[in-house]
């Protein structure tokens, strides 16, 4: 039951209404390139977990639906993240379009022999008689860093040349990337952009949960869909939930966060618990928000998070200026005269070996300019915390000493 | 004394090839692999049998043909195969030096045989240069027989269009050929040797220096004046000379050619020897060769006016020139200026050909060495491997435009390609020109054009070219060559040698081997060469830091013999200044060009001319457009995009009863937003609530500093005190690096590297003013 609970969340992926205009318009496109045979090249623009990629997988998926499409395109992907350079992504677009077995594995030896190979292939078309390609470009900044950006250049040429009919669709997150590319690049490119800015507002943001929760009617028991779904109606009129989601939505308007949250409540119900409660959504509200760096802290030794307070008065007294090891001693041994405790008597090697412990955790990172020449206790050192992490962890640390704790609060070591 | 010394060792040498009239030989190109092939029709020499000439036929490797020619074949070329080759242009005399070995061959009838051997090869069909024809027997025949009558067909429809075009360059062709005639015509030993010393000369181009420089003290002023003048008056004469040559002046050349047997005897032995192959030839099997070959000679005087007839061009100057030769010996009086020329000429000719003819060895000794090689190792047939990558054909048909916009938007595209390139007109005619004028002179020449992209700088020399291409179908100007190459599509510059050979002669080789060969090619006379015309488009990709490929692009058009045209492109207009060390850009010249962008009239006229009288737009939507794309780029290509964008949204709103159906102000206005807003704006306004407080967190931060730049840590700050006068939960450090790395991916912040975390330096990457008016609006 719970799994197909999850099924049902993921599948759950239509397009918002605010989108069912561009996406029409990029329907239309790719679906001109198929039928028509005439190239196009297009950017989807916006920002992370806008929905790009399924704004366009949504297209694709209408497109082949169409007979006439089905046969027609060929599509091939690209990911800026995987093909890194243009050798790479010409192999890969060579094995996509199944080119490679008309030259064997000959053609693969150089770079240059693979670029010419594939500009005759595509050269060789004309508009009414080869199949038109759809290039998928995900990450489309990454391949303006290529070299010369040869690969863009090659692909929007084609675009507005007499050749085989080929649709480019560059998906991006960088509003600028316009800037990235070479004005030859640029005038070639069509200046088609898709922006997908999600202006919904908050009753929008909980309709959505409220879909993203619900049963649909084709659950094979009725009976349990519809107990469900009134609890999950019941739950999104909980003010404490709807605290929690306006929170998340003043953070992020990204879905991808949301269903993230989601994911996290859902995960909770069991055959035992077969609804909702606000408070596993709290739960999973906070295991969203937790701070990974704080929670970090909790696994410290006291002499070690000794240190770390030691380093935060060292911060306020020298306004965030750069420290080293002896100075941090220093603070701490101040703080035991004053205790004159000797519970905290630790040698110089201890210390030292807590000090590295702590920039291993990447709690504090060496000055960029410092080299290795300087003494390890002379090095200088920066927090990456900050201030109120500390405080927090410090309430939360289990059996933390009082006296660390008030040395922690006070204004001054 | 000396020149019997060096006679006598020639002799020693006893360095023969078994070269005879009628047979097929390999003559030294610049591909090692793949020699030229060519029947031998005529064999001369200078005095001292260092110089021998060989007056040929040529004929085609499948590899040197055009590849998109090689379709018209309509089947798959045997790779033995060649192709009997009917140009005009050619020079059609070699050095004997060159003459690497004879080959066998098989006529037409016979089918191919499957051996492989590398030494045998087949003619099947003639090739002009445009089509293939069936070969005609006559001019196949071995050259033993009678010729025919009548001459061949294959020469006949080439006597008028003779005349029309103009020969590449008289200079050097009447006095290559006077040098023959010399040979030919004049009885007594002593002329023979000024005159063809003066042959040597003019032969400078196809590597007879060495002769030339032992014999240089040999001149005597009095024969090179009178030389010199005769040629002046050959051409005229030529000039003058009706198109048909009459079988008068045919017979002329026979007599002369009966007239001086002996030295024809005298010289034939000096035929056969070339300073290389002796190691295979024994001295016996030379001798008997050479006797037969001589009795050839002395037998069949036809032989060679039936051979003569094959080669057009040369031997109807041999008439002519020696006619003239006549007049000129009786004029005595020298011409100073012809003097002073002659020898700047020679000084010239020396000078160049010095170098040359070092390489020249050097690379003969290469292929000695390579051939051997060759023979051991059966291997098949080298052939240039080519697959034939194409994107598999699509299943169902196209659409047609169905309606008006749909039609319009065809057109539009940018890659539809129109009749006629409006508003470049100046341009074109000053390309057309000059390249028309480097075609007809034979010479060759470099032009450097710029100008902002899509102004149509590629698409106005296609044009060119098209329009010359179609003079050249009909036999207006010399045929050419055109090869376009791009700096944009190849991996490396170096890369570039390798797609100019590729493209010239279909060949694969690997950079550095490419521009040996091509250096070859362009510096050497090479036989039945037409004028190249390159395009080198994106040119400021070809820069290399020696910038080697560039200044050989440029330093090949300045060679004697490359007939390279050379048109670059590219977008800046002070390249040349910029860019290059001087050497190169002094070899660019100051052929230069520049297309301005487009103005608005003009885009306004690249429009209508599109669309072609199709009414799809409305005047003023078309003023608009065409308007606003000239106040920002003049990029002709961006015009037509928001034309295009125009119609698709004119549509969409097709359903709204107030359209006219025509692409209106409105249209055009929703078009240009979407290409030309910025979505910065807009993207401020879509970003959440925490996402937006950061933005104003950082500013108020950047004002507090008086600096551009703070660390996260300190907007942090900022931004808890903003959560809280806003009446929000404040946000934690982890969640606040989440919303800083998204501002960043967007590009609405500048973040240094994300493992930085709290200590990462931000900046913004739009104005606060856009910042303050995106959030104000709220």
């Amino acid at each position: 039951m719970k799994k197909s609970l999850q099924e049902n969340h993921r599948e759950n992926q239509n397009v918002p209404v605010s989108y069912h205009c561009v996406c029409r318009h990029l329907l239309e496109l790719l679906r001109r390139t198929a039928i028509h045979g005439e190239s196009n090249s297009v950017l989807i623009v916006g920002p992370r977990g806008a929905g790009k990629t399924m704004l366009l997988q949504c297209v694709l998926r209408d497109l082949q639906k169409e007979e006439k499409v089905q046969k027609n395109l060929l599509q091939v992907h690209l990911s800026g993240l995987l093909q890194t350079d243009d050798r790479t992504a010409l192999k890969e677009i060579t094995r996509q379009l199944h080119l490679e077995n008309v030259v064997g594995d000959k053609v693969f030896g150089s770079f240059a022999e693979n670029l010419a190979f594939l500009l005759e292939a595509l050269k060789k078309g004309n508009r009414s008689s080869s199949c038109p390609v759809l290039f998928v470009l995900d990450e489309f900044d990454l391949f303006a860093h290529h070299k010369n950006q040869t690969l863009l250049y090659n692909l929007f040429d084609v675009s507005q040349s007499a050749q085989a009919p080929i649709a480019v669709v560059g998906v991006t997150c960088r509003l600028d990337v316009l800037e990235l590319l070479e004005k030859r690049v640029k005038s070639r490119f069509s200046h088609r952009q898709i922006h997908l800015l999600s202006s919904l507002n908050f009753t929008q943001y909980l309709e959505r949960v409220w879909t993203q929760l619900s049963l649909p009617d084709s659950f094979p028991d009725k009976k349990f869909a519809q107990e469900w779904n009134a609890g999950v109606k019941t739950l999104c009129e909980d003010k404490s939930v709807e605290e929690v989601l306006q929170r998340h939505f003043n953070s992020s308007k990204d879905f991808r966060s949301l269903h993230m949250l989601l994911m996290l409540c859902l995960s909770r119900v069991s055959v035992a618990k077969p609804t909702i409660k606000p408070a596993d959504l709290l739960e999973a509200s906070r295991m969203c928000f937790a701070d990974a760096t704080a929670n970090m802290l909790h696994g410290l030794s006291i002499l070690e998070l000794c240190l770390v307070i030691a380093i935060k008065h060292l911060n306020d007294v020298y306004e965030g200026e750069p420290f080293n090891l002896q100075m941090v001693h220093n603070e701490f041994k101040k703080f035991l005269h004053r205790k004159s405790n000797s519970m905290y008597n630790f040698e110089q090697p201890v210390v030292m070996k807590a000090f590295e412990h702590l920039q291993q955790l990447e709690l504090i990172r060496p000055v960029d300019g410092s080299s290795a020449k300087v003494q390890r206790e002379y090095q200088l050192m920066r927090l990456t915390l900050d201030h109120s992490q500390i405080m927090d962890a410090l309430q939360k640390y289990p059996q933390c000493p009082t006296d660390v704790k008030q040395w922690a609060m006070s204004a001054f070591g | 004394s000396q020149r019997v010394g060096e006679w006598l060792r020639s002799q020693h040498c006893k360095m023969v090839k078994d070269v005879t009239l009628g047979q097929h030989i390999l003559i030294e190109g610049y591909d090692e692999d793949n020699p030229y092939v060519a029947k031998v029709t005529r064999l001369y020499g200078d005095e001292n049998g260092q110089q021998m000439k060989a007056v040929v036929q040529w004929f085609m490797r499948v590899s040197e043909l055009p590849v998109n020619k090689l379709k018209l074949l309509g089947r798959e070329p045997h790779p033995q195969e060649i192709f009997y080759y009917e140009c005009r242009n050619c020079d059609n005399e070699v050095n004997v030096e060159s003459i690497l070995r004879p080959v066998k061959h098989l006529d037409s009838n016979d089918p191919f045989p499957d051996s492989s051997d590398k030494d045998t090869l087949y003619v099947k069909l003639s090739w002009d240069s445009k089509v293939f024809g069936v070969v005609n027997s006559t001019v196949m025949e071995s050259p033993a027989e009678p010729a025919p009558a009548s001459s061949p067909p294959s020469s006949t429809p080439r006597g008028p269009s003779r005349r029309v075009l103009p020969t590449p360059d008289h200079a050097i062709m009447q006095k290559a050929s006077l040098g023959e005639v010399g040979c030919s015509s004049v009885g007594t030993p002593a002329n023979v040797e000024a005159e063809s010393l003066h042959s040597a000369t003019k032969l400078s181009a196809s590597k007879c220096l060495s002769a030339k420089r032992r014999n240089a003290t040999a001149r005597t002023p009095g024969v090179r004046k009178r030389l010199e003048l005769s040629s002046e008056c050959s051409h005229k004469d030529f000039k003058m000379q009706p198109l048909c040559r009459t079988r008068e002046q045919q017979g002329f050349l026979y007599i002369s050619n009966t007239k001086s047997p002996e030295v024809e005897n005298e010289k034939s032995p000096m035929v056969t020897e070339t300073p290389r192959s002796s190691k295979r030839k024994s001295a016996m099997v030379v001798s008997s060769r050479i006797k037969k070959q001589l009795n050839l000679l002395e037998n069949d005087q036809d032989l060679n006016s039936s051979g003569e007839e094959e080669d057009e061009f040369v031997p109807s100057k041999n008439d002519l020139l020696s006619s003239s030769e006549e007049e000129g010996q009786d004029e005595d009086g020298p011409n100073i200026d012809d003097q002073v020329s002659a020898k700047k000429f020679r000084y010239v000719a020396t000078g160049s050909g010095n170098s040359r003819s070092k390489r020249k060895s050097y690379s003969s000794a290469r292929t000695q060495r390579r051939t051997p090689a060759k023979k051991i190792s059966p291997g098949t047939p080298k052939t240039p491997r080519h697959a034939t990558p194409s994107i598999p054909i699509r299943s169902l048909q196209t659409q047609q435009p169905a309606n008006i916009l749909e039609e319009a938007r065809a057109r539009l595209h940018v890659s539809s390609v129109p009749e006629s390139l409006p508003c470049r007109e100046q341009e074109f005619q000053d390309i057309y020109s000059f390249v028309e004028s480097k075609i007809i002179d034979n010479t060759g020449g470099c032009m450097y054009i710029s100008g902002v992209p899509g102004t149509g700088k590629t698409a106005t020399v296609h044009e060119v070219i098209r329009c010359l291409q179609h003079a050249a179908d009909m036999d207006e100007i010399p045929s050419f060559h055109f090869i376009e190459i791009n700096g944009m599509k190849m991996t490396d510059p170096h890369q570039a040698y390798v797609q100019i050979l590729q493209k010239l002669t279909g060949q694969k080789a690997t950079p550095d081997h490419a521009a040996v060969l091509l250096e070859k090619r362009f510096s050497n006379l090479a036989p039945r060469k037409e004028t190249i015309v390159m395009l080198v488009d994106e040119l400021d990709l070809l820069w290399t830091r020696k910038q080697n490929v560039m200044y050989n692009l440029f330093d090949w058009p300045t060679r004697r013999h490359a007939r390279l045209v050379v048109l670059t492109i590219a977008n800046t207009m002070d390249l040349p200044e910029r860019i290059m060390i001087n050497r190169v850009a002094s070899r660019l010249g100051l052929t230069r060009m520049s297309f301005q962008p487009y103005s608005f009239k003009q885009l306004q006229e690249i429009i209508m001319s599109r669309l072609n009288k199709l009414k799809a737009f409305e005047e003023d939507a078309l003023q608009l457009v065409s308007r606003k794309v000239a106040a920002l780029s003049g990029d002709a290509r961006r015009c037509l995009d928001i034309c295009r964008r125009a119609t698709e949204i004119c549509e969409h709103s097709a359903a709204d009863p107030s359209s006219t159906g025509l692409v209106g102000m409105s249209h055009v206005m929703e078009a240009l937003n979407e290409m030309f807003s910025s979505a910065y704006i807009t993207a401020i306004r879509c970003a959440s609530t925490q996402e937006q407080l950061f933005l104003r967190a950082a500013i108020a931060e950047f004002r507090r500093l008086g600096l551009e730049e703070a660390t996260f840590q300190q907007v942090f700050v900022q931004h808890q005190a903003l959560c809280r006068i806003e009446g929000l939960r404040p946000i934690g450090v982890s969640e606040g690096l989440a919303v800083c790395q998204r501002l960043g991916a967007c590009r609405l912040l500048l973040l240094e590297p994300s493992h930085l975390g709290v200590l990462q330096h931000i900046r913004l990457n739009v104005s606060q003013d856009d910042i303050f008016y995106a959030l104000k609006a709220d």
